[in-house]
C-alpha cells in the first residue's frame, strides 16, 4: 500500500469502490472516509458510496447518517432519490433515533409523489421521523372539506397545501381587482378554517410562484387588475391572514431564489403535472421540512462564531489591530457585510457567542478599538477566548447559557475545526464556510435552521437575556449560598391568564421545551385555545424580571379541574431560568387559584423522557406524595389542607388579569 | 465508461438495485417498478447524467432499452 500524498478524494474514491468490488469492505470504508475528511462538503457520490458500504456491513445506523448527508451536498434530485430508497429499504423510516415524530398529510394541485418521497429524507436532516401520506391527486380541496376524508383519518400534524399559480380563479385582467383578490384569498383561508375544524393538524400553505411568462411584461406591476399584480396581493394577503394559525411556505420567494424558468420546466408540466420541476424539490424539501421543525421547536438558538479570518480577515494576535481586513477594500468590505448579516440575525432573536483560539485581551482589541467593526462585545452572550479546543468551549458555551449542544450553530473557516466538531460533538451543526469572504453572509443566509415560527418581544431581547444569565452565572460563583443568590436578585414574577398577545410565545415554549417539562404535551395553537375556552381551566404564564434583565415569558401551567381535584395537564419553564426557584413560585399560585376554587388536591404527572431527568423529583421536592408508577408516567399528589400552603420568599408575585 | 454502462448505472440508481442487467428488447415491464412516476424519475436522471434534454413527446415514446441507448449514442456522438 502506497497511497500518494497528492490524492485527491476522486482517487480515493475509486480505491475505495475497488475495494468494495473486491469485498473489503472495512478498508473500502477507511478508503471513503479518508476521502470524505479531506471535501466540504463531501459529494453526493461519496455518501451514497458509504452509506451502501455500511449497508453491506450490515451497520444500519451509520448508513442512514451517509445516506442523510447526500442533503447537505446540494440539491441533485436522482441522488436525494437514490439516498430515499437506500433509508427506506434499511429502515422503512422507522427506529433511527429521531428528536422528533410526526405525520404529515401533503394535498396538492399538482403531482406531489416525488415531495412526498424526499420530504421524510430532509426532515431526518433536521432530526424529524417523518411520515408522509398524499392525498389523491387535486383532490385537496375535497379532502379537506369532507370531515370524514382519508386525509384527517390519518390525524396528521402537518397538513401542506401544495398548491400553484394554475389553481387562481383570477381572470388575466379584472375591472375589480380588489374584490377579485378578496374572493381569491378567502378561497383558501376557507380551507384553513375547514381543517382547524376537521384536524388538530396545523395548515401549511404554499403561497404562489408567480409564472416566468408575463403578458403585461412592465406593466403588470403598474395596473393592479393584471393577474401578475392580483396574484402578488393574494401573496401579500395570505400572509397577514395566516398571522400565527398557519405556516406560509413562501414558494414565490423560493422561485426567485432559483429562477422561475428553472421553477419550472414546462415538458415535465405537461408530461405529468410537475408544477415545480425535479430539480427544485430538493431545496423545496428542505425549507418545508425547516418550516415543520420550527413548529416542533427544533430551531437551533446560538451561532458561535470564530473570530479569526471569519469575522475579520487576518489573525489579531499576529497582524494587530492595524493588520487585520475590515472595511476599506473590497474584501474588508466582505466581512463588514458578514458582520451586519450576524447582527440581523441577532435581531432577530439568534443568540450571539465568540468562540477563538486567542488571547483574550487580542481577542476583544478590535470590538473594543476598530471602527470598522459592526459587531460589538455587547452583542455576544458569552465570548470566550483561550487555547483550549473548540469542542471543549462549545461545551462550556452551551454550559454557560443553559442550553443543549443541539441548540447550537458553529461557524469557522478552518476546516480542520469543522471537521472536529462533526467527529466529537454531532449535535452541533457546523456551517464551514467557503474560501472566499465574499460569499460568507451567503452561505450563513442558506443555513434553515433559524427558521421560526414566530417573532416575539422576547425573540429581539433574547441575546441580553443571555447575557444577564451568564452575569448570573458568575454572582453564583460568589454568593455564598443559592439562597443568598436568590435574595440578591430581586427577583418578580408577573403571573397572567393566557391571552391572544401572549399566546403564540406560550405555544413556541410548549413546542420546544424538553428539560423542565414535566408532560412534555406538544400542544399545538388549536389545543391551547381549546384550553383558554374551557372554564375548568386554568391557565398561567409567568415573566419574570430580576435586577440583570426582564426574561420575558418563561414558564406556564395548564391544568383541569375536576370537582375536587385539579391536575396538571401541562408545567413548563424555559431552561434559561432554571436554578432560580421559580417553580414554587408557580405552585404558590396555583396553590391560592385552587383553594379559591375549593380545590382539595392538586395532582401532578411526570411522564420521563430523554430530556427531563432534571425534573424527575420536582414534585417530591414540592412536597406531594408519590402515588402508584403507570407505564412509566409517575402521578403525585399534593393535599391542601393536609400540607399547607406553598410559599416562595425569594420572588415576588404580581397578578395581571384575574 | 460506455453509454451502455452509464445507462445501466442510472438504471440501478433509480430502481435501487446493484446487480441490475440492461439488454436491448427490455421495457418497463422487465423491470420491477418502473411505474409512471419512476419513469419520469428515470428520464430525469438520464437527463442529469448525459446532459441532454428529450423534447417534450420523446419523454414517453421510447419502445425499448435498445432504442433509447441508440438515442443516446445519437446525441453523445461528437
Amino acid at each position: 500500500m502506497n497511497p500518494s500524498q497528492n490524492s485527491g478524494p476522486g482517487s480515493a474514491i475509486e480505491r475505495g469502490n475497488y475495494l468494495r468490488k473486491s469485498g473489503d469492505l472495512a478498508r473500502a470504508v477507511d478508503a471513503y472516509l479518508a476521502a470524505a475528511a479531506r471535501s466540504e462538503p463531501v459529494p453526493a457520490s461519496l455518501c451514497l458510496a458509504l452509506a451502501r458500504t455500511y449497508l453491506l456491513l450490515d451497520d444500519i445506523a451509520s448508513a442512514v447518517r451517509w445516506a442523510v448527508r447526500v442533503t447537505d451536498a446540494g440539491d441533485d434530485f436522482p441522488a436525494w432519490m437514490t439516498a430515499v430508497a437506500l433509508v427506506q429499504n434499511a429502515t422503512r423510516w422507522k427506529n433511527v433515533d429521531p428528536r422528533r415524530r410526526s405525520r404529515v398529510a401533503i394535498a396538492g394541485s399538482f403531482t406531489t409523489t416525488q415531495l412526498q418521497a424526499i420530504l421524510p429524507l430532509a426532515a431526518l436532516r433536521l432530526g424529524i421521523e417523518l411520515e408522509v401520506t398524499e392525498a389523491p391527486y387535486g383532490q385537496y380541496r375535497q379532502e379537506l372539506l369532507n370531515p370524514a376524508s382519508a386525509l384527517y383519518r390519518n390525524r396528521p400534524d402537518f397538513i401542506i397545501l401544495a398548491v400553484h399559480e394554475g389553481e387562481f380563479a383570477l381572470p388575466s385582467v379584472s375591472a375589480n381587482p380588489e374584490r377579485e383578490v378578496a374572493t381569491e384569498i378567502s378561497r383558501w383561508t376557507s380551507l384553513w378554517d375547514a381543517a382547524a375544524l376537521h384536524s388538530a393538524g396545523r395548515v401549511v400553505q404554499f403561497n404562489f410562484a408567480l409564472p416566468a411568462e408575463q403578458p403585461f411584461g412592465h406593466l403588470g406591476v403598474r395596473m393592479p387588475g393584471t393577474r401578475y399584480a392580483m396574484a402578488q396581493a393574494v401573496n401579500a394577503g395570505l400572509g397577514s391572514a395566516a398571522g400565527t394559525r398557519v405556516d406560509i411556505l413562501d414558494c414565490e420567494r423560493l422561485s426567485a431564489l432559483v429562477g422561475k424558468e428553472r421553477w419550472l420546466d414546462p415538458r415535465y408540466w405537461h408530461l405529468s403535472k410537475q408544477a415545480v420541476s425535479l430539480q427544485v424539490l430538493p431545496l423545496m424539501a428542505r425549507h418545508l421540512a425547516a418550516v415543520i421543525a420550527a413548529d416542533l421547536g427544533l430551531s437551533r438558538k446560538c451561532l458561535v462564531l470564530d473570530l479569526d479570518n471569519t469575522l475579520w480577515g487576518g489573525v489579531i494576535g499576529e497582524d494587530g489591530l492595524a493588520g487585520i481586513k475590515l472595511g476599506g477594500d473590497a474584501t474588508g468590505e466582505s466581512f463588514v457585510a458578514f458582520q451586519e448579516y450576524i447582527l440581523r440575525l441577532k435581531h432577530k432573536g439568534v443568540i450571539l457567542a465568540a468562540c477563538s483560539k486567542n488571547n483574550e485581551v487580542d481577542a476583544r482589541e478590535p470590538f473594543e478599538s476598530h471602527p470598522d467593526m459592526k459587531l460589538k462585545l455587547d452583542d455576544f452572550a458569552v465570548f470566550v477566548a483561550n487555547w483550549d479546543t473548540k469542542p471543549d468551549n462549545l461545551v462550556r458555551i452551551a454550559g454557560i447559557l443553559n442550553i443543549g449542544l443541539d441548540a447550537l450553530v458553529f461557524v469557522d473557516d478552518n476546516p480542520v475545526e469543522c471537521a472536529a466538531v462533526r467527529r466529537e460533538l454531532p449535535q452541533v451543526d457546523v456551517i464551514a464556510l467557503p474560501e472566499d469572504p465574499a460569499y460568507y453572509a451567503r452561505s450563513l443566509s442558506r443555513y434553515l435552521l433559524f427558521e421560526t415560527a414566530s417573532f416575539t418581544g422576547e425573540d429581539a431581547q433574547r441575546t441580553a437575556q443571555y447575557r444577564a444569565r451568564a452575569e448570573v452565572a458568575s454572582l453564583e460563583k460568589s454568593a455564598r449560598s443559592l439562597e443568598e443568590l436568590w435574595a440578591s436578585l430581586d427577583m418578580v414574577a408577573t403571573i397572567a391568564p393566557f391571552d391572544e398577545v401572549n399566546l403564540p410565545r406560550i405555544v413556541q415554549l410548549i413546542g420546544k421545551t424538553n428539560q423542565f417539562n414535566l408532560t412534555t404535551r406538544r400542544h399545538g395553537l388549536p389545543q391551547v385555545e381549546a384550553f383558554t375556552r374551557n372554564p375548568d381551566c386554568i391557565h398561567f404564564s409567568l415573566r419574570l424580571r430580576d435586577r440583570f434583565a426582564d426574561h420575558g415569558l418563561v414558564g406556564l401551567i395548564i391544568a383541569v379541574q375536576q370537582r375536587q381535584i385539579i391536575e396538571i395537564d401541562t408545567w413548563l419553564m424555559s431552561c434559561r431560568v432554571i436554578g432560580r426557584s421559580v417553580e414554587k413560585t408557580m405552585l404558590e399560585y396555583l396553590y391560592s387559584h385552587a383553594t379559591r376554587r375549593g380545590v382539595t388536591v392538586i395532582r401532578g404527572l411526570y411522564i420521563p423522557t430523554a430530556k427531563n431527568q432534571l425534573v424527575k423529583e420536582i414534585y417530591g421536592e414540592m412536597g406531594f406524595t408519590r402515588l402508584e408508577e403507570n407505564s412509566g408516567a409517575q402521578a403525585w399528589e399534593y393535599d391542601l389542607a393536609g400540607v399547607g400552603p406553598i410559599k416562595n420568599h425569594y420572588i415576588q408575585i404580581k397578578t395581571i388579569g384575574d | 465508461m460506455s453509454i451502455h454502462q452509464q445507462l445501466e448505472q442510472v438504471f440501478r440508481d433509480v430502481f435501487n438495485d446493484d446487480s441490475l442487467v440492461l439488454r436491448d428488447q427490455m421495457t418497463s415491464l422487465d423491470i420491477a417498478g418502473w411505474d409512471s412516476m419512476a419513469h419520469i424519475n428515470l428520464m430525469f436522471s438520464l437527463e442529469a447524467a448525459f446532459g441532454i434534454q428529450f423534447k417534450g413527446n420523446e419523454l414517453a415514446e421510447f419502445k425499448d432499452i435498445g432504442e433509447l441507448e441508440k438515442y443516446l449514442e445519437q446525441k453523445s456522438a461528437p
